[in-house]
C-alpha cells in the first residue's frame, strides 16, 4: 500500500499512484484532522497533489525526497 | 491514415519539391525578390500545415526555416550557398519524417534531438545576422515552440519572488544565462491518458523557482473532481530551450515560455508603511550618484540599511540599489530609478528603460497567453463562462483597436465592425444592440469610426453588462449543441448538396492513377472493338450479298471510329506528363554530386514541358539519372583540368526534351572530355566484347556505341555515383522496354551527346502485319525503315551472308523463318522478289525477308505472361478486329 | 444554414477549418487565393469569411481590401488567420478589413467559439 491509512495520519511511502486520489480524498472528508506523513514518500501522482492543494491537510513530515520536499515544502 | 492527414502528406511533397526547385533558381539568381517571396510562401504554408498535427519537430524545423526565409525575403541575411544547402538539408529531414508518417501514421522515432541541431543550425544563420540588425529586448517562446517574438512589459507574468531568489535570478541574467519563466497547464483530461503532470514538472531542469496553483472550482470538496487536471506549474528555469522542448514536445500547445529579462526581477518586497524615507537622505544619495561616489553612496545605503527594518519596502529598494552598483556600477540609470523610488513608494516602470520595446507595436495572441496577460483596457465581467469570456474580450477589443486606427475608412469595414460587435453584444442578451445600430447611421454618414468607437468604450465602461446570470449562457451554448446534434439529418442533407454545387467550381481534380489506367484499357478495347466493324462490312457484301448494309455498317464505322480516336486522344491527354516531372529532380542532384566530386557544373534544361505519357516519363526516370550520372562523373572534368584543356572553367550539362511528330527526343549534352573510342575498342577488347579483327576495323562511332554492349563499363575508378557495375546496357534496355532508342555521339576532348528518342505514348502501339510461312505476325512500325521487294538477282552472298544493296549501302538481309527456326524458304511473289522488311537496329539496318506485307493496324500490345512471358523474339500479343491473335515480333531481340 | 468562406491556398488548412466549421453545423465553401474568393463572394455572399495572409494572385489583405468595398456582400466579418503574428501584420490586417486576426493552428473549439461569437450564434 502506498498509502496506510492509521487512525488519523495518512502515511505515505514511495510511490503513490494516480488510483489513491480518489480514497485519500474520501479519507481527508471522513477525518478533517487528519494528518500526512510524506517522510518516505518518493512522488505522489498529480491527482494526490491537487487533492492536498485542495484540502490542505497538516504534513507532519515532509519528504526526505530533495526535490519533492521543494514541491511540496510550499503547501 | 485520416483524410486530413493524407492531403497533408500529399501537398507537403509538392511544397518540399517546390523549395527545393525554387532554391535552385535562386542559386543562379540570388536576388530575386519573387523567388524569395514565392519561397518564403511555401515555406511558410508547409509550417502551418504541419502545425495543425502534433510533429513537434517537423514543425520546429519548419519554422526556424521560415523565419530565416523571413530574413532572407527581407534582406537581413543574404542568401548564400551555405544557407541553400542548410535549408535543403532541412528540407530532407522533413521529407524523412513525411515518410515515417505516411508508413507509419505517426513520427514513430525520437528525432527531438536531431530536429534541435537542424533548427539550431539554422537560426545560427539567422543570429549572426539578428545580432547586429535587430535587437530583440524581450523574447516570447509561445507553444510554437522557438518563435522569438517582441512582446510588451505589461504582457511579463507577475512574478512575486522572495528577494533572495530574485536576485539570484536578475545575477544569473547578467551573467548571461537565459532565464525563462514556464507555464504548463495540463489538460483537464490528461490523467485519462496515462499522464502525471506534477512528475513531468519535476524533470525540469535548473529550476531555480517552483510553483504549483490549483484553480479548483469546486464548490465542496466532496464535489471535487480528482481525476480532471486542476493544477497549473510554474518555474524559472535556465535550463537551455532545447531540453524543456524535448522535455515537454508531447505537450508542447500546454506550455507557455517567456524568456525574462533581468530588469523584470529588480522588484523589492516588503511591507510599506506610511514613514517615508527620509527625503534628505535620498536627496543625498542621488547626489553621491551624480557625481559617481559608488563607494560613498554604498556606505550610504548601508547605513541607512542598519537603521530601518528589514523587512520594510524600503529596505528592500536598498538592498536592491546595493545589488545593482555591484552587479551593474555603470548602469546609472537603473540605481537612479530605484533610488527615485524611494519617494514615490513604487517600483520603477522598467518598461520605460528598454526603448526598443514599442508597446503598440507588439503584439502577441491574447489566447495563448491568457495567464499572463493584464488587461489594460476595462473589462466586462458578463459571467460568461472563463473560455467564451476570453473570446468575447479577444474580440471586442479587437474591435476597439481596429476602430482606433488611422486611415481611411470605407463603409464595408464600418459595417463587418459593427456587424461583428453585434454578433458579440446578441451573446449577452442583445445588449446595445439598438445602440450599435445607431452608432453605426452615424459612423456612415461621418465617414468616422468615431460614433461606434464612442459607443464601444462606453459599453467597456458600463457595469451593467456584468449581470448575465451564467446559467443562461450555460444553456444557451447547451442547447445549442443538442439542437445541433438533432438537426444532424438535416444538416448532412444541406452539405451534400452544397457539395453538388460546389463541384463544378474545383478546377482540378485529382484521380486515382489505376482509375485512368482501367480507361485506357477500356478505350483500347474499344478500338480494338470497333476495328470489327470493317470485317463485319466486308462479310455483309461478300458473304450476305447486302451491299447496302454494308456501306451504312462503313458510314458508322466512320462514325464510331472519329468518336473512340478523340476518346483515345482524351485519354491520353489526361495520362501525359511533362517532362519536368523528372527534370525537376536533376538541379538538386547535378548540385550535390558536382559539390562531391568538386566539379563546378552549369545545368540548363530544355523542354520541360514536353508532355509525353505518364508511363513513358516514368521509364525515363532511372535512365537518364544514369546518363547525368556518367555525365558529371566521367564526362565533365574537374576545373583545373578544364582550364588547362582551354576550356570554361565551369562544365556545361544540358538536358533538353523535344517533341518530334510521335516521339519524344531527350538529348543529355555534356561539354567534357567525351570519348575516346581508342579507348573503348581496348577495353571492349580485353573484355571479350569484339574480337581482333573487329578491333582492327571498327569505326570511331562504331566504337563509341560499344558503350552500349551488355557487361560493359567504363569507369576505371569505382565511385559511389555510377560505377557500381551496371553500364549504359543498363539503360538501353530500359529505354527499349519502352520501345524507345538510345543514341550516342561523342568527339574526344570536346564533349559528348546521348540522345534517347521515345513513343509519345505507348498505349497504342502501330504495327504492320506481316505473312511468313502461312501465319501473320506484327512489327512495331517505329522500327520499319521502309518495306521493299528485292529481288532474287539482288540477293548477293557476302561472307556467307545473305546480303542487298540498298541506295548505296549493303544491308543484310535475314530470313523470317531462319530467325523463328521454321525450316522453311521465304516465298518469293510472281516476280520472283523477296518482300523484305528494313528495319532499324541499334542504328544498323537490316532487312527481314518475309513472304508478304499487309496492313498497319493500331493495337493493344498486352505483354506475354506466364510461360509465354519467357519467350524471346516476342514484345507481346494483340487482338485483332476479327478476334484473332496477333503475335508481335520484337525484332531487336530476334536478331 | 450560415455559409462561411475559406480563404486559403494550403490545401491541408482548409480541409482542417472545413471539418471543424461543418462540424460546428457550418457550410463552408473554399476558395484558394484572393480572385477566386472575390469570384465566388460574388456570386454567392457568404455570412463570413476565413482569410490567410499569403496567398498568391491575391493575399488576404488584397482581398480584404477589394471585398470592403464590394455592394452588397461588404459588411459581412471576416477573421484573418495566419501563421505570422507579428505585430505590423495584424495592423495591416485590421486596416485591410479584417475584424479578427488568430494565429495558425487554431483549436477547434477555439475557432467554432469564435466564429460562433462573430455570427452571433451563441444565444
Amino acid at each position: 500500500m502506498a498509502i496506510e491509512y492509521k487512525k488519523s495520519l495518512a502515511v505515505f511511502s514511495d510511490f503513490v499512484g494516480v488510483e489513491e486520489a480518489e480514497n485519500l480524498l474520501e479519507w481527508l472528508l471522513k477525518n478533517p484532522k487528519g494528518k500526512i506523513n510524506l517522510a518516505e514518500c518518493g512522488h505522489i501522482h498529480a491527482a494526490n497533489l491537487q487533492v492536498l492543494m485542495a484540502v490542505k491537510p497538516q504534513i507532519v513530515a515532509g519528504s526526505k525526497d530533495e526535490n519533492l520536499q521543494l514541491w511540496l515544502g510550499m503547501l | 491514415m485520416n483524410s486530413l492527414l493524407e492531403q497533408f502528406l500529399s501537398e507537403a511533397r509538392d511544397f518540399l519539391q517546390s523549395i527545393s526547385e525554387k532554391l535552385m533558381q535562386l542559386e543562379s539568381n540570388p536576388n530575386s525578390v519573387p523567388l524569395m517571396t514565392e519561397l518564403f510562401r511555401f515555406v511558410h504554408t508547409l509550417k502551418g500545415n504541419s502545425g495543425l498535427f502534433d510533429f513537434p519537430e517537423m514543425t520546429r524545423v519548419l519554422h526556424a526555416s521560415e523565419d530565416l526565409m523571413d530574413a532572407v525575403r527581407n534582406g537581413r541575411v543574404n542568401y548564400s550557398n551555405t544557407l541553400a544547402d542548410q535549408l535543403l538539408e532541412a528540407m530532407d529531414f522533413v521529407g524523412m519524417m513525411m515518410d515515417e508518417i505516411q508508413v507509419e501514421g505517426k513520427i514513430i522515432k525520437n528525432y527531438s534531438a536531431t530536429a534541435a541541431e537542424v533548427a539550431k543550425s539554422l537560426r545560427g544563420l539567422l543570429d549572426s545576422a539578428d545580432a547586429v540588425n535587430v535587437p530583440v529586448a524581450i523574447e516570447i517562446y509561445t507553444e510554437e515552440g522557438l518563435a522569438a517574438k517582441a512582446i510588451s512589459w505589461a504582457e511579463l507574468p507577475e512574478l512575486n519572488l522572495p528577494e533572495s531568489i530574485a536576485m539570484a535570478l536578475y545575477r544569473c541574467v547578467m551573467d548571461g544565462d537565459t532565464v525563462f519563466w514556464l507555464q504548463y497547464t495540463p489538460e483537464p483530461e490528461c490523467f485519462f491518458k496515462g499522464e502525471d503532470p506534477f512528475f513531468l514538472a519535476r524533470q525540469v531542469p535548473d529550476t531555480l523557482w517552483r510553483n504549483v496553483i490549483s484553480t479548483n472550482d469546486a464548490s465542496s470538496l466532496a464535489e471535487m473532481d480528482v481525476y480532471r487536471s486542476q493544477l497549473i506549474f510554474q518555474f524559472l528555469t535556465t535550463a537551455p530551450t532545447e531540453e524543456l522542448d524535448d522535455l515537454f514536445r508531447y505537450v508542447p500547445d500546454q506550455i507557455h515560455r517567456i524568456k525574462i529579462p533581468a530588469l523584470a526581477f529588480v522588484k523589492p518586497n516588503g511591507s510599506v508603511n506610511n514613514q517615508t524615507v527620509d527625503d534628505e537622505f535620498i536627496s543625498s544619495a542621488l547626489v553621491l550618484l551624480e557625481e559617481n561616489n559608488l563607494a560613498g553612496l554604498t556606505r550610504t545605503l548601508l547605513t541607512m540599511l542598519e537603521l530601518s527594518a528589514p523587512d520594510l519596502w524600503s529596505s528592500s529598494v536598498l538592498r536592491w540599489v546595493l545589488q545593482c552598483i555591484e552587479v551593474e556600477p555603470d548602469n546609472e540609470r537603473m540605481q537612479y530609478a530605484l533610488l527615485n523610488a524611494l519617494r514615490t513608494q513604487i517600483t520603477p516602470d522598467w518598461s520605460s528603460m528598454t526603448p526598443t520595446i514599442k508597446p503598440h507595436e507588439v503584439a502577441i495572441e491574447p489566447v495563448a497567453v491568457r495567464s499572463v496577460i493584464t488587461p489594460t483596457i476595462p473589462v466586462i465581467s458578463s459571467g460568461l463562462p472563463d473560455e467564451l469570456l476570453q473570446i468575447f474580450h479577444t474580440v471586442v477589443n479587437t474591435q476597439r483597436e481596429i476602430l482606433s486606427l488611422p486611415g481611411k475608412w470605407s463603409a464595408g469595414r464600418l459595417q463587418s465592425v459593427a456587424a461583428t460587435l453585434l454578433g458579440c453584444y446578441r451573446t449577452i442578451n442583445h445588449v446595445y444592440e439598438i445602440e450599435t445600430e445607431a452608432a453605426l447611421q452615424l459612423a456612415l454618414t461621418e465617414k468616422s469610426p468615431l460614433p461606434l468607437l464612442a459607443l464601444l468604450e462606453a459599453a467597456l465602461l458600463d457595469v451593467a453588462v456584468v449581470n448575465t446570470p451564467e446559467s443562461e449562457i450555460i444553456e444557451s451554448l447547451g442547447g445549442r449543441e443538442n439542437a445541433n446534434r438533432g438537426s444532424e439529418d438535416v444538416v448532412s442533407v444541406g452539405r451534400r448538396s452544397e457539395d453538388a454545387a460546389g463541384a463544378s467550381q474545383s478546377k482540378t481534380l485529382k484521380v486515382d492513377q489505376e482509375k485512368i489506367d482501367r480507361l485506357m484499357n477500356l478505350i483500347g478495347e474499344m478500338v480494338v472493338a470497333k476495328n470489327a466493324l470493317p470485317y463485319l462490312a466486308n462479310r455483309a457484301e461478300t458473304v450476305f450479298g447486302v451491299r447496302e448494309l454494308a456501306r451504312e455498317i462503313k458510314s458508322q464505322y466512320a462514325v464510331i471510329n472519329r468518336v473512340a480516336e478523340e476518346m483515345q486522344d482524351t485519354i491520353m491527354q489526361v495520362r501525359m506528363m511533362p517532362m519536368s516531372f523528372i527534370f525537376q529532380r536533376f538541379p538538386r542532384m547535378v548540385r550535390d554530386i558536382s559539390r562531391k566530386l568538386g566539379k563546378e557544373v552549369e545545368l540548363v534544361l530544355e523542354g520541360e514541358n514536353t508532355e509525353a505519357d505518364k508511363n513513358i516519363v516514368e521509364a525515363l526516370s532511372d535512365p537518364l539519372i544514369h546518363i547525368v550520372r556518367n555525365s558529371l562523373d566521367h564526362g565533365l572534368e574537374l576545373q583545373d583540368v578544364r582550364v588547362a584543356a582551354g576550356k570554361n572553367a565551369v562544365g556545361k550539362l544540358i538536358i533538353r526534351a523535344t517533341q518530334e511528330s510521335d516521339r519524344v527526343l531527350i538529348e543529355i549534352i555534356d561539354d567534357g572530355n567525351g570519348i575516346d573510342p581508342t579507348v573503348i575498342k581496348n577495353k571492349a577488347y580485353e573484355k571479350g566484347l569484339i574480337d581482333e579483327a573487329t578491333l582492327e576495323r571498327i569505326s570511331d562511332q562504331d566504337a563509341v556505341n560499344l558503350v552500349f554492349a551488355a557487361g560493359f563499363s567504363t569507369a576505371s575508378v569505382v565511385s559511389d555515383l555510377s560505377g557500381r557495375g551496371v553500364g549504359m546496357d543498363v539503360v538501353r534496355s530500359a529505354v527499349e522496354r519502352v520501345n524507345g532508342t538510345v543514341g550516342i555521339e561523342s568527339i574526344a576532348g570536346k564533349g559528348t551527346r546521348i540522345y534517347l528518342s521515345l513513343p509519345l505514348s505507348m498505349a497504342v502501339t502501330n504495327v504492320m502485319i506481316i505473312q511468313s510461312n502461312e501465319q501473320i505476325f506484327g512489327v512495331p512500325m517505329d522500327l520499319v525503315v521502309e518495306t521493299v521487294r528485292v529481288p532474287r538477282s539482288q540477293v548477293r552472298m557476302i561472307k556467307r551472308k545473305q546480303t542487298t544493296v540498298l541506295r548505296g549501302r549493303i544491308v543484310p538481309l535475314l530470313s523470317l523463318n531462319d530467325l523463328l527456326a521454321n525450316d522453311v524458304a521465304q516465298l518469293p511473289n510472281e516476280d520472283d522478289e523477296f518482300a523484305t522488311l528494313i528495319v532499324r537496329i541499334h542504328g544498323e539496318h537490316v532487312g527481314i525477308l518475309v513472304d508478304n506485307f499487309r496492313e498497319t493496324v493500331d493495337i493493344i500490345l498486352k505483354p506475354m505472361t506466364g510461360i509465354l512471358g519467357g519467350l524471346p523474339g516476342y514484345s507481346g500479343a494483340a487482338l485483332l478486329g476479327d478476334g484473332s491473335v496477333l503475335m508481335v515480333l520484337n525484332p531487336r531481340e530476334l536478331i | 444554414m450560415k455559409h462561411i468562406l475559406i480563404i486559403d491556398d494550403a490545401a491541408t488548412v482548409r480541409l482542417y477549418h472545413r471539418n471543424i466549421l461543418e462540424a460546428a453545423g457550418y457550410s463552408v465553401d473554399e476558395a484558394i487565393n484572393g480572385i477566386e474568393a472575390l469570384e465566388k463572394a460574388l456570386v454567392k455572399p457568404y455570412d463570413l469569411y476565413i482569410v490567410d495572409v499569403n496567398m498568391p494572385k491575391l493575399d488576404g489583405y488584397g482581398f480584404l481590401k477589394e471585398f470592403r468595398l464590394q455592394e452588397n456582400i461588404k459588411q459581412a466579418p471576416a477573421i484573418m488567420v495566419t501563421t505570422e503574428a507579428g505585430a505590423n501584420d495584424r495592423t495591416l490586417g485590421y486596416a485591410a478589413g479584417a475584424n479578427l486576426y488568430l494565429t495558425k493552428p487554431i483549436k477547434p473549439n477555439e475557432l467554432v467559439a469564435y466564429v460562433r461569437l462573430l455570427l452571433g450564434d451563441l444565444s
